[in-house]
């Protein structure tokens, strides 16, 4: 039974397993960090897929055990922190010499992304992953016009950081 | 264009980009340990009754000066009381901890998975302030008995001037006071290393509600 259990468990995270790699993506600067968080990621997917019951895709339950992880179980490790570190330093550099290519603007972009809180981060994620607001809420535990409220939030904080 | 439309264009342009493990790398991975910060909350809530259990009960067996006096001391209705009432507490709090730490699930949006944590935070706290507490009232309380009990005690102290008596009870509040504030130091710093980004999280949620 378990051994059952393991392998449809593992079928379908190496079939989505994209989204894990795109949580890890907004939350870390490095590849160790990314295999770190990778890591994590799974073993929480893993530990709570005998509760997964199938009444919601499994996609959209990884995006909170993943989201969930990122935020709050994960424990960063301190080389990551420097790396943040120097990275903010690199993007106040590049942040001088702006390009209006379209190639520019997006590095500068998820430079500025990367500046933002962990709840951002989630907000910004869920978005571009296409969800609507309902999920968003229900994914983040805050209603939805709270959802809306801090999207709107995050657009001017990220036009703020982009033109400083 | 906005900023975010822009970016959600080129998102889903990577798929490619990412490493994309085979079943075979991924078996051995979900079987890998954690490191999350619940793990590490469950462990120092173990050592934590662990040590609160051992200073309790070390005396007792590494004394015999100590275990006679403890012997003596059961024929006590009332520390006999209090011992069985300490073993209650512990046992609550054992259970406390687990029903919390149980009610921890990934699966709960990020604001109720928070609180779960922070209420097993809580419930650690209380456990060591209670602790804390019972060395605040059982200090006096054994200078009490010893009052009473030890002759060689009871009659130095009763001839000390009211300054020295003064003197003595303010050592002994200090003592008590430095001790108890160490200890709640250590575990602020503990707590607050482990859970900063958390709260941190966590008001920025609670924020939102305003």
């Amino acid at each position: 039974m378990n051994k059952e259990l393991e392998h449809s468990f593992v079928e379908l995270l190496q079939k989505h397993q994209n989204i894990v790699h795109k949580v890890c993506r907004l939350y870390t600067n490095n590849t160790d960090a990314h295999n770190d968080l990778f890591q994590e990621i799974t073993i929480q997917l893993w530990k709570a897929y005998p509760k997964f019951r199938g009444d919601s895709k499994f996609s959209t339950w990884m995006y909170r055990v993943g989201l969930n992880t990122a935020i709050t179980l994960y424990r960063k490790s301190k080389r990551r922190i420097y790396t943040q570190e120097f990275d903010a330093l690199e993007f106040k550099i590049k942040a001088e010499e702006y390009d209006d290519t379209e190639e520019q603007q997006l590095k500068l972009l998820y430079k500025a992304v990367h500046q933002l809180n962990d709840i951002e981060k989630a907000l910004v994620f869920l978005y571009l992953e296409d969800k609507d607001y309902r999920e968003i809420s229900e994914t983040l535990g805050i209603t939805e016009v709270n959802a809306r409220v801090k999207m709107n939030r995050v657009k001017k904080k990220l036009k703020t950081i982009l033109n400083p | 264009m906005d900023e975010l439309e822009l970016l959600k264009k080129d998102w889903n342009k990577h798929k490619s980009d990412y490493k994309s493990y085979s079943d075979t790398e991924l078996y051995p991975m979900i079987h890998k340990k954690s490191s999350s910060i619940v793990k590490t909350l469950f462990y120092i809530s173990i050592a934590e009754l662990v040590f609160w259990i051992l200073i309790s009960y070390v005396p007792y067996f590494f004394s015999d000066k100590m275990r006679a006096r403890l012997e003596t001391s059961y024929e006590n209705p009332l520390f006999t009381g209090l011992t069985i009432f300490g073993f209650l507490i512990v046992l609550l709090f054992v259970y406390l901890l687990y029903k919390s730490h149980k009610s921890i699930s990934s699966t709960d949006n990020a604001k109720k998975l928070m609180e779960s944590i922070l209420k097993t935070r809580k419930v650690i706290k209380y456990y060591v302030l209670y602790n804390l507490i019972m060395i605040f009232i059982s200090i006096p309380l054994s200078f009490y008995f010893e009052f009473n009990q030890n002759i060689e005690f009871h009659d130095q102290v009763a001839g000390f001037d009211s300054a020295q008596m003064a003197v003595l009870v303010a050592m002994v509040v200090l003592i008590t006071g430095i001790f108890l504030l160490l200890i709640w130091l250590f575990y602020r710093l503990i707590y607050g290393i482990l859970l900063k980004r958390l709260n941190r999280n966590y008001d920025e949620l609670k924020k939102l509600e305003v």
